[in-house]
Formats: C-alpha cells, structure tokens, sequence
C-alpha cells in the first residue's frame, strides 16, 4: 500500500491546500502553515566561503609538499632497514673468533653455556647463530673445554677432530703435537680416518703424525689454567715453545735437544724460575739478554 | 594529473567553483546534524581538502554525493553521542514591528518552542526538513546528496511536521 506524506507533498507544491482539507482540520492547517512560515525564515550561522577556500587551497599545497617529503621519507626508512636487515644477516651469519697473543690467556662462554679456557697463542673460531643445533667450532692452539650437556660438540683442528656429548676436555694442537684429554666424559678423536674414544682420566697424544698413545691422567684439570704447564715424555721443542708462547720471547738452544722427551712442570708467573725448570733436568743453564731473548747452553 | 582535463576536479579551477557551490550548503548540513559550528568548520575544510586529494577517483555527476558521503564518515569519526543544542540566528523578530507587546511576546515564544522542537526532530528528519526549508533544497536534490530515495524524503518531512506541532502545541 502505497503512503502518501500528504504534508510533504502539500510542502513541496504537489497538491493544494483544497486537498489539504480532506486529511487536516482548519485548525491543524493553520499550525503547521506557523510551522512552515517560521522555519523558512530561519538562518543558519555565517560561513565564510571564500576565507574556507583560500585555507584550503594553502592546506593542499602543504599536502602535497608533505607528500612527497613523505615519500622521499619512506625511501630513505627503507633504505635504512635494508641495509640494517642485511647487516644483521651478515653479521650473524659471521664467525666469532676468540683469540689470545703470546703470554695471554683468556676465558669465556659459548652461547650454550659451555666453558672454554683458551691458553696462550690460540684461537677458536665458531658461528654463534644456531648454536644450539650445531655445536662447532674451530680450534688452533690449546683449550680447555666444560661443555654442557646437548646435541654433540665438536672441536675441529688442522690435526684432527674431537667431538663429545658433554664433558671436560683439553685439546692441545701445536704444529704436529695433537694431544686430547679427557677429564671427564666420553670424548672421540678422529684423525687421518680412524676415530678413537678417549675415556676420562686419559689422555690422547699423536706426536710427528705417527706416534700414537693413550696414556693416564692423573689431574683433573689441566695445569695450564692454573698458570702452569706440565708435560709428560713430551719432546723438548714443545715444551721450549710453551715457555717462548707463555713469557714472550724467543729461546735459542741447540737443535740437538729438540726430540728429548721431557717430563716436568713450569710456572707462568716468573720467566727465571720457569726456565730453571725447564733447564735443570738437562743439565743446562740459561742467559737472559735485554731484548727478549734468552739463550741455553 | 592536476591539470590535464579541465573538467576534472582536480583542475584549480574547477574545485574552486565546487567549493564555492558547496561549501556553505555542506557546513549547515553538518551543523544540522550537530549545531556545533567549529565541528562544522572543521569538517567542511577536511572534507574538501580529502575530496581534492582524490579527485581523480570522482565520478563526474557525482561530486557532490561523494563529497557528502566523506563528510558524513568525517561527522562519525569526530562525533559520538553528544546533546544537541542548536543555535539558530533567527530572523523572526525583525518580520514584526509595529505590533502590541504580548504579540510580540508570544512570537518570541513561538520561536523558542520551534527552536526546541527542532533539536529534539531525529537527526535524520532535523537534516532532511532543514536542508529543504534553510537551504531550499529540492527533495530531488537532497535525495541525490544524502543518497537515499525521493519516498524516504517525503516520509522524513512529513513526520518531521507532525513531530514538530505536536511538541509545540504540547499535544
């Protein structure tokens, strides 16, 4: 059913006040004609059309400059974040190297919370992203490693590779002298295709790449971190290159004794009681000389 | 883009005869809706400046719509539930001269019934009766801009005449 808003039609000229009369009484016409005459005389607020304009158009220029200031913005932001997310690319996917000098030694902790002792002259190389999952790192020189229990960790070298599941362990590789240790745990070497387990308390030497031995340890700790190197028949050579690493200088002997195997110990704390203990057990005595360097005889 | 087509809004030219079409229609459009003059202000420059940022998005023929419909969801985002108060300048007392006091009195209160009936109008049919009897609107027109049928405009203003009498007669 159609309806008809007969008062909006009456409003808009559609029908005249005679049709009017068939829905409204005289008196209802007459208010709502009051109604219509008022409303039509009313006025809103003055606006100022063209003070708007003129605030506007300026408002559209500075739109378009902030635009473009955006845009060049939004550019530069990007270039920013590009370069920064690529860095971080970068650098995680770098390697962390730990490295110590002569007479330096140095300790600190793998991402996983493994220990490592590093001795003097060595370095250790290892990516830090996913660590967790993969446990590697490169080794030259000596450490000391406390690894925490996880997935397997392996130490690689130039002589050979040491990988444990959570142990103690030092891993010596100087030149041709490998030696591993075990002091606690389970530790497997492998080397020119053949791997061997080392269990704790044992040690793990390769000298000259033929020579092959397990032999027992009886510390358990290495000495070195206590500022004192110990060797068991190692060959003199090694243990004269351990004093020149730990006192930084340069130790000049007769090239005869190179091969004799030494057993003994000596301080890191004072260069003359250290030669003296490397000396006396073969009978020879020592020279210190202003620049570093010390001579045998 | 700004000056290629001339018919284009977004031809200096052209938005500033739109403007100047629009512009005083478009506040009191905002100002029926609120009665609040600054809101009305702001929201008339914001609208034109949103309608001249995309003035190649308009359909030519439906500027003014469009326009209109950019204001509304600018009235929506500003303007929660508030009371109306409007402020009407009233031209009514200025009709009658040389007539006795207690005439003039009761015109006086005539105006300020009115006044309050039309606050009190939902605010659809307050903008529809508005825009017809302020702006002189054709219902073609204000059907157009506020994008509703020519029926729903005659349905607005007829109850809004009905509301308004029975308030200021107290019936």
């Amino acid at each position: 059913m159609e309806k008809n808003y007969f008062l909006a039609k009456w409003l808009n000229g559609e029908i005249s006040e005679d049709e009017l009369k068939n829905s409204l009484n005289e008196e209802e016409i007459h208010s709502y004609k009051k109604i219509i005459d008022a409303t039509k005389q009313l006025k809103t607020p003055n606006y100022n059309i063209e003070e708007g304009l003129e605030k506007i158009k300026s408002k559209h220029t500075n739109i378009k400059v902030k635009k473009i200031n955006f845009t060049k913005y939004v550019y530069r932001v990007a270039a920013m974040l590009a370069i920064i997310i690529s860095s971080y690319y970068f650098i995680s996917n770098k390697n962390t190297t730990y490295v110590t000098n002569l007479a330096e030694k140095t300790s600190f902790e793998l991402p996983d919370n493994s220990n490592v002792d590093l001795n003097a002259d060595s370095e250790i190389t290892f990516k830090s992203k996913n660590w967790e999952k993969d446990r590697i790192l490169n080794l030259k020189g000596e450490a000391f490693f406390k690894v925490t229990k996880g997935s397997k960790f392996t130490v690689n070298t130039n002589l050979g590779k040491v990988q444990v599941l959570g142990t103690q362990f030092n891993v010596i590789v100087r030149d041709t002298y490998f030696e591993v240790q075990c002091y606690e745990g389970l530790v497997s070497v492998s080397y020119n295709n053949k791997t061997v387990k080392v269990p704790a308390r044992n040690s793990f030497k390769i000298l000259n790449s033929k020579t092959e031995l397990i032999t027992e340890l009886h510390e358990i700790n290495p000495s070195w971190i206590d500022n004192n190197s110990s060797f068991k028949s190692i060959p003199y050579k090694y243990v004269i290159k351990e004093v020149e690493r730990q006192f930084k200088i340069k130790i000049n002997y007769d090239s005869s004794l190179e091969e004799l195997l030494f057993t003994g110990n000596f301080t890191h704390e004072n260069l003359e009681v250290a030669l003296q203990a490397v000396c006396v057990p073969l009978n020879l005595k020592f020279t210190i000389f202003s620049d570093n360097q010390v001579s045998l005889q | 883009m700004d000056n290629k087509n001339n018919n284009s809004f977004c031809d200096e030219k052209r938005f500033s005869t739109f403007f100047r079409e629009n512009s005083k229609s478009l506040s009191n459009y905002i100002f029926y809706k609120c009665g609040n003059l600054d809101l009305a202000n702001d929201i008339v420059q914001d609208a034109f400046l949103k309608f001249w940022s995309n003035c190649s998005k308009v359909i030519p023929g439906k500027g003014k719509s469009f326009l209109y419909r950019i204001a509304t969801n600018l009235f929506l985002n500003e303007y929660s539930k508030s009371t109306v108060v409007l402020n009407f300048k009233s031209t009514l007392n200025d009709t009658v001269t040389n007539e006795s006091p207690e005439f003039l009195l009761e015109e006086k209160e005539f105006g300020v019934k009115l006044q309050r009936a039309i606050s009190n109008l939902t605010e659809v049919q307050r903008v529809t009766f508005l825009m017809h009897r302020i702006d002189g609107k054709k219902y073609r027109e204000i059907a157009e801009i506020l994008n509703i049928s020519i029926k729903t405009v005659e349905k607005r203003i007829h109850y809004a005449l009905i509301s308004l009498r029975k308030e200021i007669e107290n019936i």
